[in-house]
């Protein structure tokens, strides 16, 4: 065939002798999509969203019924526990009102324990004999499958509301965000085994070294869920803390701190704890800075740096690399045989900002779920 | 299509605080990090868990 003696005004009907037919194939279009084109979008857009949405319903119901299992299992309450636990799950917090923001760290902190305090008395009323093991572990799958639920909600409100407007713009900040929404869901799922078995996850990694090292020490309660020991190192005294293993819990090292600075003169604070890596880098790499290296709510955090700002003590952080997933689910070969090089570079820390006879205090930051001390 | 799934293995790593000797073997339920287990089949020392981790193992299935 010979390709090369195409009219193209023939083809698209530019030529005098318009053809119609060609005119309305390339009209019709443009009038569709500008009156329709937002609705189109909307519903291409809502087919990838309502698969998120079905991943999400399945995701909080298995992390329901997995609970619900676990409760049957390992609890033996005399009672169905299901009502019970659907009421849990339906929980929220009413955050503190910051238009004043004076104070209003105190105000965050009464409401997250009161509410920590309450949730852990109503599962021990499952079944009052249960070790303090087991609850932590029961109340961490509760938080997974409350957080699981609320994150299905809201996603689904979000959808619903912008199909119900047929309004294009109102669905792109959720499409956007999905992605990310989506894999700190599939973490918290693919964590209820590690937290059923009581495994060590990432962010055990600062209890797990510091554990360690309080290993053949005299082990003393300091506040609600939080160890403490003393050692010695090349002439400095060590204070050790961590939260209180093997159960799954991330102690109180705020109150600690204070506790132990109440009694003691501290020369440097140095932190250990799990960081989220940034897209590129690589997991289990350890990193040093400054500052106070805690997440959560950001209580803890600021109880910290009140006291150190208060006494001029420096805070160092050695901080260890990986994603949401990897910090939340079993702990991972490259994590955890990272554990001996921290302890050396806490070591090597201590060398080279104290001086012999001062007195350092050494915080393994994290859950510490299956890690002893 | 292939698929890769991936499958992760729990790992109990056991050393012995006086030679030194590591043994590997499958996580146990009730195996906590820093516990003592048992004792050194090669110098009588004691055992205790050293480390606890996942391994993956690479499981091609079709879909």
């Amino acid at each position: 065939m010979n390709y090369t003696n195409i009219d193209f005004d023939q083809l698209f009907g530019s030529n005098d002798q318009t053809n119609p037919v060609m005119m309305l194939i390339w009209i019709v279009p443009i009038i569709i999509f500008v009156f329709y084109g937002q609705r189109i979008q909307l519903q291409i857009t809502s087919g990838e969203l309502k698969k998120g949405i079905k991943k999400l319903e399945e995701y909080k119901i298995e992390s329901r019924n997995e609970l619900i299992g676990y409760v049957k299992k390992n609890m033996n309450p005399k009672d169905d526990p299901t009502k019970k636990i659907d009421r849990f799950l339906d929980y929220f917090t009413i955050m503190p009102v910051n238009m004043d923001p004076n104070g209003i760290v105190t105000k965050v902190r009464h409401i997250v324990r009161a509410r920590e305090n309450y949730s852990r008395e109503h599962v021990r009323s499952l079944s009052p004999d249960t070790s303090n093991l087991e609850l932590t572990k029961i109340q961490t799958l509760l938080e997974i499958a409350t957080s699981l639920q609320m994150i299905y909600k809201v996603v689904n409100h979000l959808f619903l509301t912008a199909k119900k407007q047929n309004n294009y713009p109102l669905i792109l900040p959720l499409q956007m965000m999905m992605p990310f929404i989506m894999e700190e869901a599939e973490a918290m799922h693919k964590a209820i085994p590690a937290f059923k078995m009581g495994q060590p996850i990432g962010d055990g990694i600062g209890p797990m070294v510091i554990g360690k090292m309080m290993l053949g020490t005299k082990k003393e309660s300091i506040a609600f869920q939080t160890v403490f020991s003393e050692t010695e190192y090349a002439g400095r005294r060590l204070f050790l803390l961590k939260a209180e293993g093997p159960d799954a819990v991330v102690g109180r090292p705020g109150d600690a701190v204070q506790s132990i600075i109440s009694k003691n003169k501290l020369d440097a604070i140095i932190m250990v704890d799990a960081s989220l890596k940034m897209e590129g880098e690589e997991s289990a790499t350890i990193s040093q800075g400054f500052g106070a290296a805690i997440g959560g709510i950001g209580t803890e955090r600021f109880q910290i740096e009140d006291i150190a700002t208060k006494y001029e003590i420096p805070i160092f952080a050695i901080v260890i690399k990986q994603s949401i997933k990897e910090a939340i689910t079993l702990m991972t070969k490259e994590i955890a045989d990272k554990a001996d090089e921290i302890r050396a570079q806490i070591y090597e820390m201590i060398q080279d900002n104290t001086k012999f006879g001062q007195s350092i205090l050494l915080i393994g930051v994290g859950n510490t779920m299956g890690v002893n001390q | 299509m292939f698929s890769k799934e991936k499958t992760v293995v729990a790992c109990t790593v056991e050393k012995c605080r006086l030679c030194g000797m590591e043994t590997k073997r499958k996580f146990q339920e009730g195996d906590f990090l820093f516990t003592e287990t048992s004792k050194c089949n090669s110098c009588n020392g004691i055992l205790i868990i050293e480390k606890i981790f996942g391994e993956t193992l690479n499981n091609i299935s079709t879909s």
